[in-house]
């Protein structure tokens, strides 16, 4: 494979310009070239399991939706199944869905993926004679996609192909002080050089509206965050309890964290310095304009890096007080923290260490490693929760009831 | 040894204790890498929690980053730990409309 990893940031003065992946039709270049089964509704989610099981270099997503949701919320699925279909990090994509799921079927789903011009396949379990035969049947398609994008290659890009996935969890006080920080670095340092950046969790935007908003390349779009966070505070206003408790939660109090203003001052250091250039609803593909993009999504780590993997990010970062086993199946997610005893403890899925800010080391040192990693994680280096298939992250957000 | 405690803008109240401090012990403040004064804790502060290092009156804002995280639901002096026992959030609180 023609791979490089270039050359470490501490033997490099200069940043590294470019990464290596896969080039789709539509422009867009994956990080990974997966085979991707994506299940309509959650009646096909073993189907899809059981494909994916058989076949190397295939990732399944599943989910416990599609059926029984009303307006707003089946479009919200649907939007999510596309958008993951979209992303460049699948190279084919074999949906499966069970009967017919008005407004979320498989056919309407593989309509939308296959503008983005990769193979898609939708198959009904009931229609192709059940869940044997449709496992026989995506099978097949699945080795012979697989044939192809096996013999595809990675070529060197520029940065500007990035969409870099900013999120953070189970923040503590070391967050706003540390990985956040060198999370902000690399944003603005991928931004400088043409790339995109989509910082998301609406929640943590709470007393920090004013911050963001002053960084809005137009004030309609300062004016969008202060309404976005307005909304999601009425919600929870209207639930009549404490926000204390489940934000900040109970592991970000136990990390020192007192208030959500305090936890949300340190999360928007993730956006760095860079121009705010839209602000998009869940899931939504983000354009392609250069500079920081914002999505309105929960503080819930699983929906909020859906939301953004279903925007087109094919790396995230995921900065961390507490350490994280988060990761998301398709979207290629790095874990990092600057908490020294964090570091210790879940050492088995951190993948880039930044304690050395807490013993005086510059930011900008710990973000070009954060950097590094990001670029040779963007080129196929896998990450540890990657390696281990800790694929925990995939959660559909909904506001309706089920009907 | 005193606990290095970091401060992120200059005219906030508290500062993050890079280690637990015991009550009575003392924490060296850090301000963009520059030491500065020695304070002495009054209570037990754990593991990367927040020390008083400006007083705050009972409602007023309590300042981090140079902006508010909250309001003080009592008086604080310099020295104390500041909490959820301490300071209250201002937003979201569904349990008070």
């Amino acid at each position: 494979m023609a791979r490089r990893n270039g050359t470490g940031a501490s033997s490099s003065k200069r940043l590294r310009k470019t990464w290596w992946g896969y080039h789709r039709e539509n422009g867009d270049v994956g990080a990974r070239n997966y085979l991707l089964l994506l299940s309509g509704t959650l009646y096909a989610n073993s189907t899809c399991e059981r494909v994916a099981r058989t076949l190397r270099h295939s990732v399944a997503l599943t989910h416990p939706l599609g059926r029984c949701q009303i307006g707003p919320d089946i479009q919200r699925t649907f939007e999510t199944l596309v958008g993951h279909g979209q992303n460049a990090n699948a190279g084919a994509v074999i949906v499966i869905d069970h009967h017919r799921e008005e407004g979320c079927t498989a056919d309407e789903i593989a309509h939308e993926i296959a503008k983005t011009g990769k193979r898609v396949e939708a198959i009904n379990i009931r229609e192709d004679g059940g869940a044997i035969n449709v496992t026989a049947k995506a099978t097949r398609i699945g080795m012979e996609m697989l044939r192809e994008l096996t013999n595809e290659r990675r070529q060197e890009v520029p940065i500007s192909k990035l969409l870099l996935g900013l999120n953070c969890g189970t923040s503590d006080t070391t967050s706003g002080l540390s990985h956040n920080k060198a999370t902000g670095w690399v944003t603005d340092q991928v931004i400088k050089q043409g790339g995109r950046a989509l910082l998301a969790e609406t929640t943590e935007m709470m007393g920090g509206e004013g911050v963001l908003a002053a960084k809005c390349v137009r004030p309609a779009l300062g004016k969008r965050i202060w309404r976005m966070v307005e909304e999601m505070e009425e919600r929870i206003l209207a639930c009549g309890v404490d926000l204390r408790g489940s934000q900040p939660t109970g592991d970000n109090m136990e990390g020192g964290l007192s208030t959500i203003e305090e936890k949300s001052l340190g999360a928007i250091q993730k956006a760095g310095s860079a121009p705010i250039v839209d602000v998009i609803p869940w899931a939504k593909r983000a354009n392609r304009r250069c500079g920081l993009h914002v999505m309105d999504t929960p503080g819930h780590g699983g929906e909020s890096i859906t939301g953004i993997a279903a925007g087109g990010s094919q790396v995230l970062i995921f900065s961390t007080g507490g350490g994280h086993t988060i990761n998301h199946p398709l979207m290629s997610t790095i874990r990092i923290t600057g908490n020294p005893l964090s570091a210790r403890l879940q050492a088995d899925t951190t993948d880039v260490d930044v304690t050395d800010i807490f013993e005086g080391a510059p930011i900008e040192v710990a973000g070009r490693r954060v950097y590094d990693e990001v670029l040779d994680v963007a080129s196929g280096k896998m990450t540890k929760a990657e390696i281990l298939h800790e694929d925990n992250a995939f959660a559909i957000n909904r506001n309706g009831p089920s009907v | 040894m005193p606990v290095t405690a970091m401060t992120i803008e200059k005219g906030d109240n508290v500062a993050t204790c890079l280690e637990k401090v015991a009550k009575g012990g003392s924490v060296r403040l850090m301000l963009n890498g520059n030491m500065g004064e020695t304070l002495k804790a009054s209570q037990a502060i754990p593991y990367i929690h927040k020390i008083c290092i400006k007083p705050l009156k009972k409602g007023e804002h309590c300042m981090k980053y140079g902006l508010s995280i909250g309001v003080a639901s009592k008086d604080i002096k310099v020295g104390d730990y500041i909490h959820v026992h301490n300071i209250e959030s201002a937003r979201g609180r569904g349990d008070l409309s």
